[in-house]
């Protein structure tokens, strides 16, 4: 990130002030997947932050964890720290994350990442104009989906997760080793 | 025992008794109602006009556009399933009701929808109204939840009651969160 980008970055942090959240009464954040019979996963096929396209049907032989969210929405905020930690608690399995952003430009983004303790290091996609996301059927923010090596979706997770929950890593891991 | 299936039959159709809990945080003074009954919890949590404002023109809303949606009551709206079995919603099937006044229903997103086109509201503003609305429709499996916000046609300052339903297979169940008041304009 460039100086410029910082300073974009840090005028767009204030944007973050205005929220509507009541942090000292937070919904508590759930920890369980919802197993489903496998299908096969909607196309994605989205570039991330650094202009860089990401293909899921590339993805074959790994288990993805896909996470449609957006910046301004409060339990995708809170849930996204423990997704760094869930990859990295699975960095030498064949897993990886990737969280879908829906509708917001590359400098809000970059706003609220340079806000998090530790940086996120799986991709962040943009799915700009929510098409990705009506394909995929999402209802609402956040929602998640786990793929399968074999490029279906096994389960879900809708509303905030706390995603390095030992039961989460379980059942990520069990299907990894499948 | 050859009264007690159909007495508990009776008793799951029945409306929901559960209370509304109330709770004010100090540091907002904004006030929360929370009500969790046969596997449903709702919670409705007041939003200023200054922070719905703000929240909509910092995503390109114009000032008058936002208004049209903030000079209603504005809540963050929680729905979550804490029962073991999948429960399903639509939010065109709630009302909420003031003293004297007939029952109606939330205006839909796509109502608001077919406003901002109208207002010539940009689309990343569009999408992200759309998203931050409790979703119309839902179906939760256990510990599944959405966080999104609702508005009610009601005067500041005054109460309503809203009367939420769900379904449980094809059983259909209903709620009230009671009491529940529109934030003072400067809160």
């Amino acid at each position: 990130m460039n100086i410029a980008k910082v300073f974009r970055a840090a005028s767009l942090a204030a944007l973050f002030l205005a929220l509507p959240v009541v942090a000292a009464d937070l919904p508590p954040l759930s920890h369980g997947l919802t197993h489903q019979a496998p299908k096969p996963a909607p196309a994605l096929k989205l570039r991330d932050l650094d202009g860089k396209q990401h293909d899921l049907g590339k993805l074959r032989g790994k288990v993805v964890l896909i996470n449609f969210w957006a910046t301004w929405c409060p339990p995708c905020r809170r849930e996204m720290p423990s997704m760094e930690r869930l990859a990295q608690t699975l960095a030498k399995e064949p897993f990886t994350v990737l969280a879908v952003d829906v509708g917001e430009n590359t400098d809000t983004i970059e706003a609220f990442v340079s806000q998090l303790d530790v940086a996120p290091t799986f991709p962040i996609l943009l799915d700009t104009d929510s098409r990705t996301m009506t394909a995929w059927k999402v209802g609402g923010l956040p929602t998640t989906l786990l793929v399968d090596k074999k490029g279906r979706v096994v389960a879900s997770a809708i509303g905030g997760r706390e995603f390095d929950h030992p039961e989460m890593i379980k059942a990520i891991r069990k299907l990894t080793r499948e | 025992m050859r009264y007690l299936v159909p007495t508990l039959l009776a008793l799951w159709s029945l409306p929901a008794l559960a209370a509304t809990e109330h709770s004010v945080d100090p540091a907002t003074g904004l006030a929360t109602w929370q009500t969790e009954t046969r596997g449903i919890q709702v919670r409705l949590t007041q939003i200023s006009p200054d922070q719905a404002n703000a929240f909509y023109q910092a995503r390109g809303f114009s000032a008058e556009a936002a208004a049209h949606y903030t000079e209603q009551c504005v809540f963050m709206t929680v729905v979550r399933n804490v029962g073991a079995v999948p429960i399903e919603y639509r939010l065109a099937d709630w009302r909420y009701r003031t003293e004297g006044q007939p029952a109606r229903a939330i205006r839909s997103k796509a109502e608001w929808d077919q406003l901002w086109q109208r207002l010539d509201v940009n689309d990343p503003a569009r999408i992200a109204f759309g998203w931050a609305q409790i979703p119309a429709t839902q179906v939760y499996a256990p510990g599944d939840w959405n966080q999104g916000m609702t508005a009610y046609a009601v005067p500041r300052g005054a109460r309503f009651d809203l009367d939420f339903t769900w379904q449980v297979g094809d059983r259909q169940l209903s709620g009230t969160l009671e009491q529940v008041q529109c934030a003072d304009e400067h809160r």
